[in-house]
């Protein structure tokens, strides 16, 4: 066998992969890819050993992870990039990160350094020649609070014809921190929570349910509900606050506020559980550190009562306004077929009709026992991803409503075994935003070795490049933040 | 003479409280508390204490065009009539001159935001120009058909001389106001033409063209854009100035309820429409100009 294939949240033994030679890696790879598999991750199984590389894919129809290992002495990778386009940006982070030479790339650029690329050249930004084309450059400093990036439009008058994207400006070597605190404290779990200070619940699930895989944990019931409804109250306030974004950007006063009113509401329950409105402590490896008890259960069915109610109105009013609609409806489409192309994930490629969702493809925790309810748009533009979180909000609260009713009795707090030695492990979490991948790998001492860490951000800033297209530059803020990716999650 | 000074005292130091007006009036709206009305003073008090940069780029155009966009504005304002006073210049033709005048503001705003060199401020003025294109024969059309009905071309002799005595005036206000209104809109970069409290470099309008200024600069800029914003609503009001010929306290009862009903009303559209796609701006506009040429008409029914 050369292809290992495991579930999510199942650890193997790294005896179980089979080295293969660089001529059968590549072949394996090509054939996966083409058999509608996503590759989610391209890694040394050792951060310090980098010719020995691992590739992660995904299939969403058979519902498992496929792991190939192959031997690079030279350090020298073959781009698939031109005929599958969604490897290119890990080819890019293979390059950068371990000092790879990508062969045949279409179009090697930096991914966390700004402008330097293999080989310490330059990096050319893309350019647009011609009298009546001009480029705007926009940050990294943004005028705002939002995140730093880079971006650099080629425009023709108010069209849009190229946006390429720059980040990395928010590095922090979050992968090198979590190696260096090499054993079970709670310092870890502090990182993995300040991956993206927008899915603190949706990274420190992966990382948690990681470590509890790889140490062979299980979790009871109970557990697993407290962390679905945790992550669920989380897509709810975030998608909340990704409505009210939109409509600010559309100066759309009124439901902006009433939006920014029920998040409050919404993050004011997780504080009611954790004592944070952005759940960070709740987490802790085995289990939670704060259980239910029939107070907070009252107050948060209180609170999402009243979400459920008012944003029927809200959302009544915002989609039939004749004014949002036209700014909503035909803006920033990125077209199926595309985003298939360049692997986007989550809501975003949900919005644009691709079933991806991990809680319904690859269920983990709670959703392997109650499932949710896939819910899918076709028309790939910012209305169909702002209709998208409204929808998302209405299962979301039934899904936290269902849990609550049916909370099943147990600890709320495990003791944790030892790490597995020479394994590994990958965790798939769906964040708000979308698939959120952990992978690990232990030595023969049952030491973190590899640790590597993907935000949906990664796959879909080029989506968002691509929505750009022929769109007008004023609309960049709406598409911007109708996709809503986070800067740190990509840097980490 | 005295009546001129009052009126153009009247102007300069009531704008800011319109404008701080129409952003608590939008507060109460979508449910907040805002910002004191008196904000604008602040910040206005605030800036002029700043140090003022200019951009290493710039040229004497950006050091000169604050100063005569501000100027430009207390000249407009002591044209336009406040109550029964008459304004300090006063003569047959000047709604040209009223028109030309905003125009030379608009020209200097729009060249010293070229001048700076960024490519955000180009956006700008390309769009600031464009659709002053646009804004144009809406004014022309509205206050030049009320120069038609009442037989003056000067601003003051206008709301002066009409009588009440036909009934197409009362129609003629509903329709201009509206033109008017649209009018004020666009030239003073409110919903929906342009978002004033936009934090979004790349959809802005106005804003990005000050955008690279600061202090005295800044200070002179914002407060020429809360005088022409006070000046559209006087046009507006204005109109209504001739049901309280009779009475001098009547007059003065207008100008405080148009006040506020303009406030209620600028918030009120602010709160509940979204801002237009940029290219239906140009569209939106020339709704207001065939609105313009519809006054045309009524004048014509009239005589």
């Amino acid at each position: 066998m050369n292809i290992l294939e495991i579930a999510n949240n199942q650890s193997f033994s790294i005896d179980e992969l089979k080295l293969l030679s660089k001529e059968e890696f590549y072949s394996e790879f090509y054939n996966i890819l083409k058999n509608n598999n996503r590759l989610i991750s391209i890694l040394p199984i050792d951060r310090s050993k980098p010719n020995v590389l691992s590739a992660f894919f995904l299939n969403n129809e058979e519902g498992n992870i496929k792991i190939l290992l192959g031997d690079f002495p030279e350090l020298i990778f073959n781009s698939f990039a031109n005929e599958f386009p969604h490897t290119n940006y890990f080819e890019c982070e293979l390059s950068e990160e371990y000092g790879y030479e990508i062969k045949n790339h279409p179009w090697l650029r930096p991914v966390r350094k700004q402008n330097r690329i293999f080989g310490n050249k330059d990096y050319n930004f893309f350019k647009i020649d011609g009298e009546e084309i001009h480029e705007v450059a926009v940050g990294p400093i943004h005028a705002g609070v939002i995140e730093p990036g880079h971006f650099r439009f080629q425009c023709h008058g108010e069209n849009v014809y190229n946006l390429e994207i720059n980040l990395g400006y928010q590095h922090r070597g979050v992968e090198k921190l979590i190696l260096k605190s090499n054993s079970i404290s709670n310092k870890r779990i502090l990182l993995t929570e300040s991956i993206a200070g927008d899915t603190v619940i949706g990274h420190v699930n992966a990382h948690t349910n990681l470590i509890e895989s790889l140490s062979g944990t299980r979790l009871n019931l109970r557990i697993q509900a407290i962390r679905g409804i945790a992550s669920e109250i989380e897509r709810i306030s975030m998608h909340l606050a990704g409505l009210g974004g939109i409509s600010n950007d559309i100066g759309f006063a009124l439901p902006a506020s009433s939006y920014g009113r029920l998040r409050t509401l919404s993050i004011n329950s997780l504080a009611e559980l954790s004592g944070s409105r952005f759940g960070r402590g709740l987490f802790t490896y085995g289990g939670v550190n704060f259980d239910f008890n029939d107070k907070i259960i009252n107050t948060i069915t209180k609170n999402l009562l009243v979400i459920q109610n008012d944003i029927k109105f809200i959302n009544d009013y915002f989609f039939t306004s004749v004014g949002a609609l036209s700014r909503l409806e035909e803006t920033g489409i990125v077209k199926k077929e595309f985003a298939q192309e360049i692997g986007m994930v989550g809501l975003a490629a949900r919005a644009s009709g691709l079933n991806e969702d991990i809680r319904i493809n690859f269920p983990y925790g709670i959703y392997q026992f109650s499932p949710i309810s896939l819910l899918t748009l076709s028309s790939g533009d910012v209305f169909a991803r702002a209709r998208l979180r409204a929808l998302e909000i209405d299962e979301s609260i039934k899904f936290v409503y269902e849990q609550l009713e049916n909370l099943p009795e147990g600890d709320f707090k495990l003791n944790i075994n030892e790490l597995k030695k020479y394994s590994g492990a990958v965790s798939i979490t769906e964040g708000w935003r979308g698939e959120i991948v952990h992978i690990a790998f232990t030595d023969a001492d049952g030491k973190l070795i590899q640790y590597k860490i993907k935000d949906p951000s990664f796959n879909n800033w080029y989506g968002l490049s691509l929505a750009l297209r022929n769109t007008p530059i004023s609309d960049f803020p709406l598409c911007n933040k109708s996709f809503d990716l986070s800067y740190s999650g990509h840097d980490l | 003479m005295l009546e001129g000074i009052i009126s153009l005292i009247i102007v300069i130091f009531i704008s800011p409280l319109f404008a701080g007006m129409i952003n608590k009036y939008k507060a109460i709206f979508t449910g907040r508390i805002g910002a004191p009305v008196f904000q604008p003073y602040y910040e206005l008090i605030r800036l002029i204490k700043k140090e003022t940069i200019n951009a290493s780029s710039s040229s004497f155009v950006s050091k000169i065009a604050p100063i005569i966009i501000f100027l430009s504005m207390i000249f407009v304002s002591s044209i336009i009539p406040v109550g029964f006073l008459k304004p300090l210049i006063s003569f047959n033709g000047d709604i040209i001159l009223f028109a030309y005048i905003l125009g030379l503001a608009r020209f200097l705003q729009i060249l010293s935001a070229m001048d700076i060199g960024s490519s955000f401020e180009g956006m700008g003025a390309a769009r600031e120009a464009t659709f002053a294109l646009f804004a144009e024969p809406i004014f022309f059309f509205s206050i030049g058909s009320i120069a038609f009905i009442s037989g003056h071309t000067s601003m003051y002799e206008i709301f002066n001389s009409i009588l009440l005595n036909n009934i197409g005036y009362e129609i003629f206000i509903i329709v201009c106001s509206i033109s008017v209104f649209i009018l004020a809109i666009t030239e003073c970069s409110r919903m929906p033409v342009d978002d004033p409290n936009t934090h979004l470099e790349l959809t802005m309008i106005h804003e990005v063209m000050i955008l690279d200024n600061s202090g005295f600069d800044l200070f002179l800029y914002q407060f020429s854009s809360y005088i022409k914003l006070t000046i559209y609503a006087l046009i507006e009001i204005s109109f209504f100035y001739p049901f309280g010929k009779q009475n001098h306290f009547l007059g003065i009862l207008i100008f405080i309820v148009g006040f506020l009903t303009l406030s209620i009303t600028l918030a009120l559209v602010e709160t509940i429409t979204s801002r237009y796609k940029m290219k239906l701006i140009p569209q939106y506009l020339l709704f207001a100009t065939s609105i313009g040429i519809l006054n045309l008409l009524i004048y014509t029914f009239m005589k």
